[in-house]
């Protein structure tokens, strides 16, 4: 139970990942490999500024987000507003993301060094009694809040103006655009929600496990969780997400952290064989 | 003098792996996240086979490569039928599997603290033979059939697929074709440096090789080497810089995707007939004419068959 506890609190900041790339992955099409680069790049600034003005934990939380935000909206402006007009091939936007990931991952480096850093102690108590359950408060934390932002963010996607305008442009750029929405500014919601998604979990991360500019690589499992479930698919990705969390604390447990991502792999690998779809269901070809 | 050679040797490992880089990223559109992880498998297995089970050189590389696309094939066996994202994530998780499973097997491969001992046989006599061959071996795949079938897929998937063209078997060929490759500079690289350890084969190293592949150009295979060349040698030049490299790396990308998005070559290959239009002035005949004949070429041969 304890064990189940971890991984759904695990699962959510996955979850946050998944759903971050699944968001620009629906309207662009292409997988954002930038992602886990800005995690760490806005994990940094969050970590920066709350540890120089000794802010506590909501200020940092909101440095992050607002950094992760602007960040993913100048990254969209350099590298990908042009490869959009010019409606390149998805090889570009890779290659532009990539790219991206990587100049955010150097600039990190160039300010922070390849040190380790730990967020200060932001609990008065490290973990808190529920009933017959502990629950370290930072678990609990990270569980409460990505559940209300992925609950905020299923609203506003499916409730509102914005929201279908950028489901309409991920169902279909040109129908969309000739139906009189702003494409562009679809496209940056997109960036900015995603951005500031990735700002949250990294901080996440960051308390959770120590901050270095290498951070970015837990991304991966935020590629495992939206791949199992569907790449795409909202649902799917935070089903994935918690899926995969559970997974991971048990295999932690029992065979070690050593070798829990070699099986998580071989997981990943079976599904793809059995059900490529993924648990919701997407499309998987190319389409024309 | 003793720099120089290193430097040209690592610059000729580096074009060894980035020929394979070409064939899947350049030729057929697909991304390796992981390929990296290949070499690593190159570099371990040659390794523990010459050191631990005696196996002289040549015969080890062989088996290494044999290793490496026999693993490749688990890899791409459920991605090749699947849209093209599908092969970057699983080599991205394929290769942070491979990372912590070389930390933990440490009586087998050192662990974190890396490999040694490995004899040093390469030279730059070999390490620059080795991309000679690989050079010519990518030109030869790039003029056959599979490769022109692989420009189809690239191009357009579905409608190589109304070609005629098994587009699944062909993006698993390009795959094994430059898994073994980059397996293969792993061996290189593994007898040159007589150390390797986990942290070499992260996914920045296989995006700085896509990287290196655009920079030159990616449907040109002259321009990927010039790429290498470049990229590879400037941080040699300003060692001062090294934090920046990177950022550098980056921008200067990222400025050629927004401005010259075909690379720095373009399509411009280095052949006979194209130099001497060079030096006649007049421009190159295929500015941007080289696919459409390709396509037309496929499109007269009838159904490829495959």
């Amino acid at each position: 139970m304890q064990i189940l506890i971890n991984g759904i609190a695990l699962g959510s900041v996955y979850a946050l990942i998944a759903t971050g790339f699944s968001l620009v992955f629906n309207v662009l099409k292409f997988s954002n490999f930038s992602h886990g680069a800005l995690m760490t790049l806005s994990a940094f600034a969050g970590y920066f500024i709350a540890a120089q003005k000794g802010w506590g934990l909501v200020p940092t939380i909101l440095t992050a987000v607002v950094t992760g935000a602007l960040i993913s909206l100048i990254g969209e402006l350099v590298a990908f507003r042009r490869i959009i007009a010019r409606k390149s091939s998805s090889e570009y936007f890779f290659v532009s993301s990539i790219t991206l990931g990587a100049l955010y991952e150097g600039l990190v480096t160039i300010k922070a060094g390849a040190n380790f850093y730990n967020y200060p102690r932001f609990f008065k108590n490290a973990t808190i009694q529920l009933g017959n359950w502990v629950v370290s408060t930072s678990d609990l934390l990270m569980f409460s809040i990505s559940a209300i932002v992925l609950i905020l963010l299923v609203y506003v996607l499916n409730k509102t103006r914005i929201g279908r305008g950028l489901r309409s442009v991920s169902f279909d750029f040109e129908t969309a655009k000739l139906m009189g929405i702003d494409s562009t500014r679809a496209i940056q919601t997109a960036f900015l929600i995603s951005g500031a998604l990735a700002g949250l979990a990294g901080v996440f991360l960051g308390i959770n496990y120590t901050l270095y500019p290498t951070l970015g690589g837990m991304v991966v499992k935020g590629f495992i969780a939206s791949v199992i479930g569907g790449l795409g698919s909202f649902p799917g990705a935070i089903l994935g997400a918690l899926l995969l969390g559970m997974t991971e604390t048990l295999l932690i447990n029992f065979v070690g952290s050593g070798y829990s991502p070699v099986i998580i792999f071989f997981i990943m690998l079976a599904f793809l064989l059995i059900r490529p779809r993924g648990l919701a269901g997407s499309n998987v070809q190319e389409k024309a | 003098m003793a720099l120089i050679t290193s430097i040209l040797t690592f610059i000729f490992i580096t074009i060894v792996s980035v020929t394979g880089v070409y064939i899947l990223t350049g030729l057929t559109g697909m991304f390796s996240l992981g390929q990296a992880a290949f070499m690593a498998l190159g570099s371990y297995v040659s390794a523990i086979m010459v050191t631990k089970l005696g196996v002289p050189f040549i015969p080890a590389c062989v088996i290494a490569v044999i290793v490496a696309v026999l693993i490749g094939f688990v890899v791409g066996l459920p991605t090749v039928r699947l849209r093209r994202d599908y092969i970057s994530l699983v080599t991205l998780g394929f290769g942070e599997a491979i990372t912590s499973l070389l930390n933990q097997a440490t009586n087998l491969t050192g662990g974190a603290s890396g490999f040694t001992g490995i004899p040093k046989i390469t030279n730059i006599w070999i390490a620059g033979g080795s991309a000679i061959v690989c050079i010519v071996l990518a030109a030869y795949f790039k003029n056959s059939k599979y490769g022109r079938q692989c420009i189809a897929v690239r191009n357009d998937e579905l409608a190589a697929k109304a070609m005629g063209i098994n587009a699944p078997r062909v993006k698993m060929i390009a795959f094994l074709t430059s898994v073994a490759v980059t397996a293969f500079s792993g061996c290189l690289y593994a007898f040159f440096t007589t150390y390797v350890d986990p942290t070499l084969f992260g996914w920045k190293k296989s995006a700085e090789w896509i990287i290196m592949v655009f920079f030159g150009g990616s449907n040109s295979l002259t321009g990927s080497i010039l790429g290498t060349f470049l990229l590879s040698g400037m941080p040699e030049v300003m060692r001062s810089l090294a934090e920046y490299r990177s950022v550098v790396y980056a921008v200067l990308v990222l400025l050629i995707i927004n401005f010259k998005p075909s690379g720095l070559l373009g399509e411009w290959e280095l052949t006979r007939r194209n130099i001497r239009a060079l030096f006649h002035r007049r421009k190159p005949d295929d500015s941007n004419g080289n696919y459409t004949e390709t396509s037309k070429e496929i499109a007269n041969d009838g159904p490829t068959r495959s």
